[in-house]
């Protein structure tokens, strides 16, 4: 690790530890992409890991960063929660609905489309819950790599699903739309999750990836958060 | 507690299972007061049980209904062993159950869980529960205790093996795991009337809640759920009584309808 590498880890650690945000250093961090996930796998070593997510999965966002496939971040046991989330547990908190994948088997690197298909037990709805130590979610793509592409918390929907839902997600907050999408802009997941072994070095059974969402990201307050879908619902209370 | 004590109460237990007889309850003979204590009897009763024998086919969880919680002064499940000799396959139409190897007999209506891939704690969610599933049934358990007309506590009834007294399965479905399982129901009828009705979610919220809590709660232990272990998962209806000659049918929709006499 460099020495401009070795500063980001420092940051984040720092940042995470205390729940604060710091302001992004822009163009003058230089750290390249590679590096910035040195730093997030460093910053994960000995807590249990769960899954992945993907972040910025539509080519709208990528293009807008420079790049041409979607960035992950690691999910941790604790992350996962169910029916109440403490919203003063986070720095930044917002809320975006999604969809996640449940393997079933193992997905080793360089997996075919089918394999992935294969490996998959089935879809849960889910919300993702962001955070991140920059202020303003402004950063750059190693800033947002390195902190763990954003990763706060995550909602599962409580029904197997044997596809991701057909129409649309939408998230509300008690009785406010907070974002529509539909879940086609989520891309093939077979695909997503062939790629994401790839760059993660393979999946294992058991574990749950977050495809990333069809919508903007939007500040959590407290209230009753609702996914509706043609699929079912799932709902928890924000506190 | 001294182990000398403990292994009094299992063989207690074991000797009422045998003889059919109930004992009065060990929370007030011997003093079992601590959930640690009592799940040590009940591993001693389940090697007296399996030194006569008997095998392991899976686990059952118990009180995972929150009335029944409250009812114990309790705020979590329980379980125990699943005794092949008290299994009883479906052959025919209708599952014949003898009557007299019970003490005193009750039925629930479940779902069953056949675990497909290894579930070690702790953070299993109940998502990773149904990943991990192989298929699901519709199950009748009945349940029995060998404490004296049901005068338990929490630790009288976990010593007790959660008062398993046997169960029967209805045929493995592996589509039903793509259903919601809080909103599936049931309907028990009992001699020709509808007698008790629930849903999924009154199994602690979802019935895959309640394997994770076990696999978690393993988990502390070192014990993980393995392929091929059957899971109850804990009733969706009230527990009812039943005696000799009782018909009772567990109907789901778009399930074969489950019958047991009790003869």
């Amino acid at each position: 690790m460099n020495e401009a590498e070795r500063e980001l880890l420092e940051t984040v650690r720092r940042a995470r530890a205390e729940r604060r945000t710091v302001p992004s250093k822009g163009s003058e961090r230089n750290v390249a992409l590679e590096g910035a996930f040195r730093i997030q796998a460093e910053l994960a070593a000995g807590r249990p890991l769960k899954g992945y997510k993907l972040g910025l999965v539509s080519p709208a966002k990528q293009r807008q960063m420079g790049i041409d496939r979607p960035v992950w971040g690691r999910v941790f046991s604790e992350m996962i929660h169910a029916h109440e989330v403490r919203l003063s547990d986070f720095i930044q908190p917002r809320v975006e609905p999604e969809v996640a994948a449940l393997l079933a088997s193992d997905l080793p690197a360089g997996s075919s489309e089918g394999a992935a298909m294969r490996a998959v037990a089935g879809f849960v709805l889910a919300v993702d819950i962001l955070d991140s130590i920059w202020e303003g979610y402004r950063f750059t793509l190693a800033e947002v790599v390195a902190d763990n592409t954003s990763g706060g918390g995550f909602l599962m929907g409580e029904r197997l699903l044997e596809a991701p839902p057909a129409g649309d997600l939408e998230l509300w907050l008690d009785g406010e739309l907070l974002g529509r999408g539909p879940v086609t802009a989520l891309g093939n997941p077979y695909r997503q999750l062939a790629t994401l072994a790839d760059m993660a070095g393979g999946l294992s059974a058991g574990q749950v990836v977050f495809l990333g969402s069809p919508a903007a990201a939007q500040p959590a307050r407290p209230g009753t958060l609702t996914l509706l879908s043609a699929a079912g619902s799932l709902s928890a209370r924000l506190v | 507690m001294s182990g000398e004590r403990l292994s009094e109460m299992a063989r207690l237990l074991d000797e009422a299972w045998e003889t059919r007889t109930p004992v009065a309850p060990l929370s007030q003979t011997h003093g079992l007061s601590s959930i640690e204590d009592a799940y040590e009897v009940q591993r001693l009763f389940h090697e007296r049980r399996t030194a006569r024998g008997e095998r392991l086919l899976g686990r059952k969880i118990g009180l995972t209904a929150r009335a029944v919680q409250r009812q114990l002064g309790v705020d979590q499940p329980d379980f125990g062993n699943l005794w092949a000799s008290r299994y009883f396959p479906r052959e025919g139409s209708i599952v014949e159950v003898p009557r007299e190897i019970f003490l005193q007999p009750r039925i629930e209506g479940e779902l069953a869980f056949l675990i497909g891939r290894r579930l070690s704690g702790p953070g299993v969610s109940l998502q990773e529960v149904l990943a991990a599933t192989e298929a699901v049934a519709p199950a009748f358990e009945i349940v029995d205790s060998r404490i004296r007309d049901w005068k338990i506590t929490i630790t009288d009834t976990i010593a007790d093996n959660a008062s398993y007294g046997g169960f029967t399965l209805g045929a493995w479905r592996r589509s039903w795991l793509s259903r919601d399982l809080r909103t599936l129901g049931m309907l028990l009828v009992k001699n020709g009337q509808p007698t008790a009705q629930g849903a999924g979610a009154a199994a602690l919220d979802h019935p895959a809640a309640a394997v994770a809590w076990l696999a978690n709660t393993f988990g502390r232990f070192g014990v993980a759920l393995e392929p091929g272990d059957i899971v109850l998962s804990g009733s969706w209806i009230p527990v009812q009584p039943v005696e000799r000659g009782d018909v009772c049918e567990l109907l789901l929709a778009d399930a074969e309808p489950l019958v047991l006499r009790f003869t």
